[in-house]
């Protein structure tokens, strides 16, 4: 474990992607507890002194605003991330151990959400909420329909470990199925398991803007990042020239995006055997 | 030269080809566009705003919501009414009629004896009985609503010229405003026309109105169609309008052509005015008076910029707890920061929120009594009062911080969230939602935002199926203001429960008729007014709703916003009329009195 640290440390885009991803997660766990917001002023007024990225439409601070919508959308991806890594992992690790018709059912199940578009299917579900839409049922919503590709990978992973003798040996040794898949396979695809994780907040994250983007995001307290991207649109904010309504949300956004990805692929590089240096 | 060169040559000179034949030339027209292309800037004017989708048919007697720009609706540039309202002076200003008389018992309207159609043919009572009976005979008809309020229709000649009397329907509506109202939505068409047509399809109504009558209309207005297509509808003017002669004094109105470019978003809008390639047009642009100096100008200089003609309101669902209890209405109406709305989601395109259903300024003003609203309202914008007002209804809310977890109604009951739904995308109601929902959370109500796609919200707005619902009834700025506005939020006419049916006004479903607590005096109100002709007395009246509106709190009033308004730019045409200059009113030149303003504009040289 402390090897593969070590190795992984010594990976630039691992040491850049974690730095990224730690300085938002830390601004949007503590960062509304830390800044005072600004109190209300006029609408859309510039960046400045006062205002260190301006107001919205309705006169609030953008900066209070971006710091709660980080929180939320992080919230929203981390929930999403655990729910999908959750579902697909124990499918793909149930099909993949099984084989036969346990495997043709799930496999089916699985190839039948992926031929559904995922994100039609969230803006469906979402216009059709009547009893609104908090933080929690968005990140749920995402995290159903998202699962499916990680089931496959982990089943492709499983079903190879199937075969090992030390699965062989387990199942001798009259070790129960959940025993061998949980202490004897899981293991093994611990890694991978967590780099799909990685991939799957931020998906969460993407989702969550895109929902929102086009209406159908959360409605709460504070805003998500999307929320925010989404007001600024439908003010036209680009059009009469409110850069910072659309750009400071969209940047967070990619930053955290961007830092995920990086995490991802230092980390494949130095748990992939193939592809370690 | 690679073939990687060569291909990326190719593409390049072929975008370049593409880019050049798309150019825009300098009249705002598109040379892709094939036939709208080469209108003079000096004899085009370019007005939008009240056409969004692509035009369907133009045939005047499909249902208005279906019929594209200029047939349907209130506009009268084709197709005509008897009079127009002028919502500054509050006059029936003539158009195919004059208005010669109006009592309790009948209206009387002289046809103009000049008026003709565009095939030559006079227009005659012959043409309005055939659009205002047309319901007796067709019960899909646009205008089957008419013989509600009129019993009879008789013609005589005075002078010269054909007299009409509406006579009021006292059975039914017994509603003389309403038919006052009707002579301008009204529009006339020609009956020599629409008869043959109904002739020729055995009288099948349905198949009539299959015909989309967009070649060659018959028409009585001072522009016909030219062509459309799914971008722009073009206008002709028609030189030989009779009214050029009768209303106009021989003038020719000034653009040789309007177009009308349907945007699909309110980007365009702004854009394009800003450009100087559209002149003039009706729709929501925030903080305008950023677009002042790019020459976007609006009927005042300063706030609130536009003339108030209507208000948006919260329609509460009066059959359910706790809106049920007018004192958690009540304090709903005093926790609400209205300045802050006006400031923040509109631009300050209102005047200050006066309490009730009567507007403070401009015409209504006469009805208005301070005194008694004083008396009857709660203090606006005041969330102390609220606080308290809930509190010894016994209302509870429990706090987690700043954020409000829910609130506990005086049975002790957790009371639900309340939504208030709102079509998503509409910004500037989602704007006033967002404020309402924070400023009523903060004192303690618990309500969310509930923005939903327009094919949720429409359906629910007549059967009453919502808790709150953001809403502008479709109360037109006519002769019967403010009594149609009273009836559209507190008339128990046509009660039906939630969820049983539709209802076309008071769709909060206040003052149930059959429920214990009915207060016969509103609709015997509403039943009055429209009889009044004594000035006195109709304040009087007026007073008395205003204040069981007030004590009630049925809806909640948040704005008073422009109802027919437009912003406009002189980089083309000048002469628009405004506050300091008001020969017309701030109507678009479609609608109402305001068509004056064809005549007035000048293209700028």
């Amino acid at each position: 474990m402390f090897k593969l640290l070590k190795n992984l440390i010594k990976e630039p885009m691992f040491v850049i992607g974690s730095v990224l991803f730690l300085t938002t997660i830390l601004a949007g766990l503590i960062g509304p507890y830390l800044y005072a917001a600004v109190p209300d002023g006029g609408p859309y007024e510039r960046p400045g002194s006062m205002y260190w990225l301006g107001t919205d439409n309705l006169g609030q601070d953008y900066v209070a605003l971006l710091l709660r919508g980080l929180q939320n959308s992080l919230y929203v991806g981390f929930m999403a991330g655990v729910i999908a890594t959750t579902i697909g992992t124990l499918v793909g690790l149930f099909a993949g151990f099984k084989g036969g018709i346990i495997d043709d059912i799930l496999n089916m199940f699985t190839n039948l959400f992926i031929v559904i578009p995922s994100f039609v299917v969230l803006v469906l579900v979402s216009a059709s909420w009547s009893g609104g839409r908090s933080l929690t049922l968005i990140a749920v919503l995402i995290g159903l329909t998202t699962w499916p590709w990680t089931a496959r990978s982990v089943r492709a992973q499983a079903a190879s470990l199937r075969g090992r003798d030390h699965i062989s040996l387990a199942r001798i040794n009259g070790a129960s199925n959940l025993q061998i898949i949980f202490k004897h396979i899981l293991p093994y695809l611990a890694s991978y398991v967590f780099m799909v994780f990685i991939m799957q907040v931020a998906s969460g994250i993407l989702s969550e803007s895109a929902i929102s983007m086009i209406g159908l995001g959360p409605i709460g307290d504070s805003p998500s990042l999307g929320v925010i991207l989404n007001t600024a649109k439908n003010q036209s904010a680009i059009t009469y020239g409110y850069w910072w309504g659309i750009f400071p949300a969209a940047i967070v956004i990619t930053v955290i995006v961007f830092a995920l990805y990086l995490l991802n692929n230092s980390m494949e590089g130095v748990f992939n055997p193939r592809l370690r240096k | 030269m690679n073939l990687a060169k060569q291909v990326a040559c190719g593409v390049f000179a072929l975008s370049l080809g593409f880019l050049m034949s798309c150019e825009e030339k300098k009249d705002g027209e598109s040379k892709a566009s094939g036939k709208a292309s080469g209108y003079s800037r000096s004899e085009t004017l370019y007005l939008s705003g009240s056409q969004w989708g692509d035009p369907n048919t133009f045939n005047p007697l499909v249902e208005p919501w279906l019929v594209a720009w200029p047939a349907n609706d209130r506009f009268n540039i084709m197709y005509e009414p008897l009079t127009a309202y002028n919502s500054l002076t509050g006059a029936t200003e003539p158009v195919l009629g004059t208005l010669v008389s109006y009592d309790t018992d009948k209206v009387v309207v002289d046809i103009q004896p000049e008026a003709k159609w565009s095939d030559g043919v006079p227009v005659t009572a012959t043409d309005v009985k055939f659009i205002y009976e047309l319901g007796k005979r067709f019960p899909q008809a646009p205008t089957n609503y008419v013989g509600e309020f009129v019993s009879e229709i008789t013609v005589e000649n005075v002078d010269g010229k054909e007299r009409i009397t509406f006579v009021v329907n006292k059975k039914v509506r017994n509603n003389p405003l309403a038919i006052l109202d009707q002579l301008q939505a009204i529009r006339i068409v020609p009956a020599h026309v629409f008869e043959k047509l109904l002739a020729e399809n055995n009288n099948d109504y349905d198949a009539v109105k299959k015909i989309q009558c967009d070649k060659d209309p018959v028409v009585s207005g001072p522009y016909t169609l030219s062509h459309y297509n799914n971008e722009r509808i073009v206008l002709v003017r028609r030189d030989d309008y009779w009214g050029n002669k009768v209303l106009h004094d021989g003038a020719l109105p000034a653009p040789k052509y309007i177009i009308h470019p349907i945007y699909k978003n309110n980007d365009h809008f702004a854009m394009n005015l800003q450009k100087g390639a559209l002149d003039a047009s009706m729709n929501f642009i925030p903080r305008i008076n950023e677009k002042k100096k790019d020459g976007v100008n609006t009927w005042y200089d300063a706030p609130p910029y536009f003339v108030p003609g209507s208000m948006h309101f919260l329609y509460l669902n009066n059959t359910k707890a706790p809106l049920n209890d007018k004192n958690f209405r009540r304090a709903m109406a005093a926790a609400i920061d209205y300045a802050a709305i006006s400031r923040l989601a509109l631009s300050s395109y209102t005047l200050e929120m006066k309490p009730g259903l009567i507007m403070a300024d401009g015409l209504e003003k006469k009805f208005y009594n301070a005194e008694e609203v004083g008396k009857h309202s709660v203090p606006l914008g005041d969330a102390e009062y609220a606080k308290k007002l809930l509190e010894t209804s016994g209302y509870k809310a429990i706090f987690e911080g700043t954020n409000l977890k829910h609130s506990i109604g005086p049975k002790g009951d957790t009371l639900p969230t309340l939504f208030i739904k709102a079509p998503a995308g509409w910004s500037d109601w989602e704007a006033i939602v967002n404020l309402v929902v924070k400023q009523l959370r903060a004192v303690g109500i618990d309500v969310r935002e509930g923005f939903v796609d327009g094919s949720q919200y429409w359906p629910s707005v007549g059967t009453g199926e919502f808790d709150i619902l953001m809403r502008k009834p479709s109360v037109a700025v006519t002769a019967s203001l403010p009594w149609n506005r009273f009836n559209a939020v507190m008339s128990s006419r046509n009660w039906v429960p939630v969820g049983n049916g539709y209802m076309n006004e008071n769709e909060g479903r206040y003052n149930n008729p059959k429920a214990s607590g009915y207060n016969g005096k509103v609709d015997a109100l509403l039943n009055k007014i429209p009889l009044i002709t004594d000035e006195g007395e109709l304040k009087t009246a007026y007073t008395e709703l205003n204040n069981i509106f007030l004590d009630d709190q049925p809806v909640i009033p948040v704005a008073h916003l422009p109802e027919e308004y437009y912003q406009f730019s002189t980089k083309a045409w000048t002469g628009w009329p405004t506050e300091k200059n008001p020969f017309a009113p701030p109507q678009l030149p479609w609608v109402g009195s305001g068509i004056n303003t064809l005549w007035r504009l000048t293209p700028v040289k």
